[in-house]
């Protein structure tokens, strides 16, 4: 049963991770990607590790990807989609993708097939532990860069805005 | 799923019955809250068609569902038939998750001449150890329903409508997730059950190195959290959509928001995903405040098993559980009185309005909540231990 669900989900992850790049239209990628997310949390779900699979949700599938699409939704995408059926991009990205879900397929058999088995020992609380004791530093750094970027953000706007 | 055929069965029944209940509870909100408004509005509300108005339910869900299946020519058909189906989607799993009263645990018994059991059978579609993640993350979904429906209408004023209503959920998520921080941090757990459970008792508080309690008041998650209780209720409003936040169909500015293309059957989907999301609301705060399915100190776990012990004998497993069950019905329904009391009680607010509440005040509120529980908790825990990093 377990597999047979494993199964669905990671056909479901790697169609929509294909449509990503190969829909013509940003909108339908940006939902393809929040689908794939999904799937993904569902797979974190299968291991066991219900505390990543419910923040995967929260931070990626319920906001980042929320305003990804919502921005999409606002522009005119017209000349995207026309590019898009000219482009030599859309078989290289194809392509792109193909060889590496054929050399991640290739490596696993090189190194040997390995199992991650049981993740419920990620718990909440473990997680928890993990960041603020022994990558305590790595995680204040993100959140620093995190920041860094959204002021970034606002101040390119900005100097744009001046030129005008 | 479960150890034999039996309770895989009854398991995958169990989320069946939950689905389908919550689905056909809507036509019955519906009715009670125009009831609720007429009563409070000195109006009669329905009251023609059958006893008490109850047929206009029947005939008010026969009409959508003769209309025409139709489907603009400037739609994005797959995804303007999708979004129906994402609006109740979210709300239904997380309606799944909620525990409606304390699990029955079955001694092994013989059948047919088959040995069945022990078994234990949660009173929740499906339990997870991070309920309150779970239902934050997928709630937090609902959003796509809403600019999926808007987008693909092909029409600018449901667009607009539909960034206006994820705008909307968006913001008062996060006030809404901040605000249960504080919850979180006071029962230390994410689990529903354990929140349950913990709330079962007399009201406990550990005030510097001593421990009070408070033997006729129950230990209910609002005599702890009173602010994050009123932010998060606020919270779920706007969630929800409903007065005084229904800003995305208001309809003097926007027709009717992200459905104005829809009709029919696709139309009553999206309704029924609303109520989906009040029930949604009232169920969990009801776990997360109000005690749950108990009720200290006449209705727990274990003065009902106890009594049904003297007097039942075997069946006091399973009666002590609808006896809760019952009890947390009651708490569910009073709020979602609560809910129509509010829509008969308040005016819409402007859009500026909405947005300055969402995060000038029930964002920063929420963050000192949160701040301010932690803090207490720690020092608490310093007075007790008597060490910091116990």
């Amino acid at each position: 049963m377990d597999s047979l669900i494993f199964y669905f989900l990671s056909s479901v992850l790697i169609f929509s991770a294909l449509r990503v790049v190969t829909h013509k239209n940003p909108v339908y990628g940006a939902l393809y990607l929040a689908c794939a997310l999904v799937a993904l949390a569902g797979i974190f779900f299968l291991l066991e590790a219900h505390f990543i699979a419910g923040v995967q949700l929260v931070v990626y599938a319920g906001a980042v990807i929320v305003l990804f699409v919502m921005v999409l939704m606002l522009f005119d995408l017209k000349a995207e989609k026309q590019l898009w059926k000219i482009s030599p991009f859309r078989w290289a990205s194809v392509a792109f993708v193909a060889g590496l879900t054929l050399g991640v397929t290739l490596l696993e058999g090189l190194l040997g097939s390995s199992s991650i088995g049981d993740l419920g020992f990620f718990s909440a609380k473990h997680i928890a532990r993990l960041l603020f004791t022994k990558y305590v530093l790595a995680f204040e750094v993100l959140g620093v860069l995190l920041i860094l970027i959204a002021v970034g953000v606002v101040a390119l706007t900005r100097l744009e805005r001046e030129d005008d | 799923m479960g150890q034999d055929t039996m309770e895989t069965l009854i398991n995958g029944t169990k989320i069946l019955v939950i689905f389908l209940s919550m689905g056909s509870l809507v036509p019955f909100l519906v009715w009670a809250e125009r009831r609720t408004l007429a009563l409070m509005q000195s109006r009669l509300g329905p009251n023609r068609t059958g006893p008490l108005g109850l047929l206009q339910i029947l005939a008010d869900l026969v009409k959508p569902l003769m209309k025409e299946d139709f489907a603009g020519q400037a739609t994005h058909k797959g995804l303007f038939y999708l979004a129906p189906l994402l609006a109740i989607i979210p709300p239904a799993l997380v309606f799944g998750a909620i525990p409606f009263s304390h699990p029955l645990i079955l001694p092994s018994f013989e059948f047919l001449g088959y040995a069945f059991g022990p078994y234990t059978f949660y009173f929740q579609g499906f339990n997870l150890n991070v309920g309150v993640v779970f239902a934050l993350g997928v709630s937090s979904l609902s959003a796509y329903a809403l600019l999926i429906a808007g987008w693909s209408s092909g029409n600018k004023y449901s667009l607009l409508g539909a960034l206006r209503a994820a705008a909307q959920t968006i913001s008062y998520e996060l006030a809404l997730s901040l605000a249960l921080v504080g919850l979180i941090l006071v029962f230390n757990t994410l689990d529903f059950l354990e929140m349950v459970k913990i709330q079962s008792g007399p009201l406990t508080f550990s005030f510097f190195g001593s421990e009070k309690t408070i033997p006729f008041l129950p230990g209910w998650g609002i005599f702890y959290q009173p602010v994050g209780a009123f932010l998060l209720f606020i919270s779920f409003l706007a969630e929800s959509n409903r007065v005084p936040f229904d800003l995305p169909e208001a309809e003097g500015e926007l027709v009717a928001g992200y459905h104005t293309e829809y009709g029919g059957i696709k139309l009553i989907l999206f309704y029924i995903g609303e109520y989906a999301h009040i029930m949604v609301a009232s169920a969990l705060m009801v776990t997360f405040y109000f005690g749950g399915y108990t009720f200290y100190p006449f209705l727990t776990e274990d003065s009902l098993n106890g009594l049904f012990q003297a007097r039942m004998g075997e069946w006091a497993g399973l009666l002590t559980s609808l006896a809760l069950f019952i009890t947390f019905l009651v708490k569910f329904f009073l709020f979602l009185f609560v809910f129509m009391w509010i829509r008969a009680t308040l005016p819409r607010f402007r859009y500026d309005q909405l947005m300055d509440l969402g995060w000038k005040t029930l964002l920063p509120w929420a963050f000192g909540n949160a701040v301010v529980t932690a803090v207490v908790i720690f020092i608490f825990d310093f007075f007790k231990r008597g060490s910091f990093f116990g």
